[in-house]
């Protein structure tokens, strides 16, 4: 497409969404990086608090829209209107449910599960579950994801389980905890769960956690949204499906870009695939036989960076110290102490990479009773100094960045 | 086997490349097979027929090895192939508008061997001749020599391209040329990439890859495929400076990807021809596989496999369209025929020299 170069007037934009998710600010993130990268001047229009409201939305005085037609008074009251509208939402398995008159950019539900599914399977597991949402309609995509997910276990010849649960709210908060954790009891172990967003997601590792669940042994999880928020809410980092949200916006922009020009697109549909997954401990799954070892290596991962000695740990499984020790030499090869020193040593090595905190206080944070102590452990496991062991991350990030 | 057994022009004993006799072709003689390997289960596997980069096989996120590369079952195949499968190209790679260019007041008709244009070196390109092989440091350094007329071009050139691979994952491929009268050259590979690797059964097209390029420009092209102008990516489906699926892209309403049914155009490298650096990287989110295109080259043309369709593949499987993607990286389409086509002239004294790594990896 040519870019404009003639003098245009500013046209005035309404972005009508609910941007206090992450999902939706990154699609705001992608228009205005549409923006930026051209002399297109639009005059944007959104609520002070990000949030669509559409009292009065059909006396807006503007040029166009771009709108979340997931949601379904946005739907309503924007299928007839008479300036530009590009729609967003999720994908359909059902063609005749997308509003017919207009563009509509999506994302690929069917690719987002897919994509979950493959992690899984990638990771070793063989049975898969779904944990969704009550039908409503303002989240048809967490539907759209169960009949994704329905469709490609019945293709590979399997059978997954799906619950929906109860709507978060705080009065049945506790009856849904309750369903919720007889529902991951109910299942053959070990499982793989998809949950439709992170925030579903957390529920489930949550259960997980409170009930003894060990996770990713028993049950390895993976959500859809890559919310750092969620992500930051949980005791065993969550792995998660990056939708290709910024993409969406682009597109939108630029489709509606192109119709203030004239042109037409009704009807056209650009399905966005996923971009990528932050792949977290919660999926990192490795079949073990021993259960003692599973139940160690589950309270391992949570509590390592608060002091916690083999002692602590055996105490924690319910054997002895020298039985549990034999286990963790059969089946990885290590003792009880190796274990936890080798979880300290990899969040240092991630604080570290995250350049905010000084070696004093990553040794801190880790667990490790002195700065000498976190020094002496990465000269003999890396053969370096922390201080080295950044710069040589510095200095690799910027060799490969492009310019 | 090994080198000193292959045959007489091999001079290396070493056998940190390893070497199998692929088969015999009429009229070329035998046609070999050569290994690289590195410490992570890595291994790239190279003919002499076309210097062609024939396999790649590279683990997955879960440390999984398949291989990411199309291609032919035997050497036959790729004799009979028109579809350059991870061949060495020249000595043009790409087209030469109406098979014609002047250069130094004389003008040159060369094959017509796509419409009325020149394409890949003509009927006789190098892809389709028999390289010398040697083993130097554990890399591969095949040669070749283009006689006085190849295709149409003037003088002889001697090429040779260079294979390594390192434990960091890079294959690094070094083309150098010189000539005994003036020509112009650019060399590339044009291996197509499928990150998805091939161990599944049923390979997903490339529509789910997520691609980046560092271009603020790219050619666009005729209905021959002739670049006509040069236009900013900013704004349009081609821009690729922040990363973006293919599918999706793919699937934007654009007179440019409608008229080639595609991606196939030149991009126009920012800080071109000055240094090797980064300038695209490639990722597919399923398999966690990530390649990384760096370059000294001027242009990369980003071709998304559209002409596939029925192709006979390795291992039995079927191609059709979009079943990979190429980054072929060298001078600009038909530059020959450009204001700035002395850049691409190679006369007698010069070397030509071009440095592409691809470089596989897991996120």
């Amino acid at each position: 497409m040519t870019r404009q170069h003639t003098p245009q007037r500013t046209h005035r934009i309404a972005l009508l969404f609910n941007a206090n998710k992450v999902y939706d600010r990154e699609i705001i993130t992608g228009i205005g990086n549409y923006l930026l990268s051209t002399r297109v001047a639009w005059d944007l229009f959104l609520e002070e608090d990000f949030r669509a409201r559409l009292n009065g939305i059909e006396r807006f005085e503007g040029d166009g829209f771009i709108a979340d037609f997931d949601d379904p008074d946005v739907c309503e009251a924007l299928t007839d209107s008479h300036l530009p509208v590009v729609a967003v939402g999720g994908s359909y398995e059902d063609a005749s449910k997308y509003p017919p008159n207009l563009p509509y950019i999506a994302t690929d539900n069917m690719q987002l599960v897919s994509l979950a599914c493959k992690h899984l399977i990638g990771a070793g597991l063989q049975r898969f579950a779904l944990y969704s949402l009550p039908e409503s309609p303002t989240n048809r995509w967490a539907q759209e994801r169960e009949l994704a997910f329905n469709s490609l276990l019945k293709a590979d010849g399997l059978e997954g389980d799906v619950h929906r649960g109860l709507p978060t709210s705080a009065p049945v908060w506790h009856q849904a905890s309750v369903q919720l954790t007889e529902w991951l009891h109910s299942l053959p172990k070990p499982v793989g769960i998809i949950a439709v967003t992170d925030a579903r997601a957390r529920q489930v590792l949550q259960a997980c956690l409170i009930s003894g669940i060990p996770v990713p042994e028993q049950v390895a999880i993976i959500g859809i949204d890559n919310d750092p928020l969620t992500r930051s809410l949980t005791r065993i980092p969550l792995s998660s499906v990056i939708q290709g949200t910024e993409e969406m916006g682009r597109t939108a922009a630029h489709l509606l870009h192109q119709m203030l020009g004239g042109a037409r697109f009704a009807g056209r549909r650009i399905l966005v695939p996923p971009v990528g997954i932050n792949v977290c401990e919660s999926t990192k799954h490795e079949p073990l036989a021993s259960p003692y070892v599973m139940r160690a290596r589950h309270y391992i991962r949570q509590y390592a960076c608060q002091g916690i000695k083999t002692e602590q740990v055996a105490d924690y499984v319910g054997v002895s110290r020298s039985s549990l020790e034999d286990y963790f030499r059969r089946e990885l090869g290590c003792t009880v102490h190796q274990e936890i020193l080798k979880h300290k040593l990899d969040v240092a090595k991630q604080l570290l990479a995250q350049q905010e905190m000084s070696s004093a206080e990553v040794a801190i944070r880790c667990g490790f009773t002195s700065l000498q102590y976190m020094y002496a452990v990465f000269r003999r496991e890396l053969g370096c100094t922390p201080r080295e062991y950044q710069e040589h991350l510095l200095a690799a990030a910027s060799s490969t960045q492009m310019p | 086997m090994n080198f000193a057994d292959m045959h007489s022009t091999v001079i290396s004993t070493s056998s940190s490349v390893q070497v199998e006799r692929w088969g015999t072709l009429p009229g070329l003689g035998d046609i070999h097979l050569f290994t690289l390997r590195n410490a992570h289960g890595m291994r790239v596997t190279l003919s002499d027929l076309g210097a062609t980069l024939v396999s790649w096989h590279a683990p997955d996120r879960a440390g999984r090895v398949a291989d990411v590369l199309l291609g032919h079952d035997t050497p036959a195949d790729y004799l009979a192939s028109r579809w350059f499968f991870g061949s060495t190209i020249g000595r043009w790679a790409n087209r030469i508008a109406h098979a014609r260019f002047t250069l130094d007041g004389v003008t040159y008709q060369l094959d017509r061997n796509d419409g009325d244009n020149l394409l890949h070196g003509g009927a006789s390109g190098f892809h389709k001749a028999l390289w010398n092989a040697r083993e130097a440091d554990g890399a591969l350094v095949l040669t070749h020599e283009s006689p006085e007329g190849d295709g149409g071009f003037p003088g002889t050139v001697t090429a040779n391209v260079r294979y390594a691979l390192d434990d960091d994952g890079a294959l690094t491929i070094d083309y150098d040329a010189g000539t005994d009268a003036p020509t112009p050259i650019s060399l590339t590979n044009h291996a197509y990439f499928n990150l998805c690797g091939d161990g599944l059964a049923d390979v997903p097209d490339i529509r789910g890859h997520v691609i980046s390029i560092d271009a603020d420009a790219f050619f666009a092209v005729d209905d021959a495929t002739i670049p006509i102008e040069r236009k900013d990516v900013a704004g349009s489906v081609f821009d690729f400076r922040v990363c973006a699926p293919i599918g999706a892209r793919l699937d934007w309403p654009d007179e440019q990807l409608a008229r080639a049914g595609g991606f196939d155009h030149c991009y126009v490298l920012r800080d071109g021809g000055v240094a090797l650096r980064a300038v695209a990287t490639l990722y597919d989110p399923a398999s966690g596989r990530e390649l990384t295109v760096s370059t000294d080259a001027k242009g990369m043309q980003f071709y998304t496999g559209n002409f596939l369709a029925d192709v006979n593949g390795r291992s039995g499987r079927t191609y059709n369209k979009h079943a990979a993607l190429c980054l072929e990286t060298g001078a600009f389409p038909n530059q020959v025929n450009m204001s700035d086509a002395e850049q691409v002239v190679l006369r007698p004294g010069e070397r030509y020299r071009h440095t592409t790594v691809y470089r596989l990896g897991v996120r």
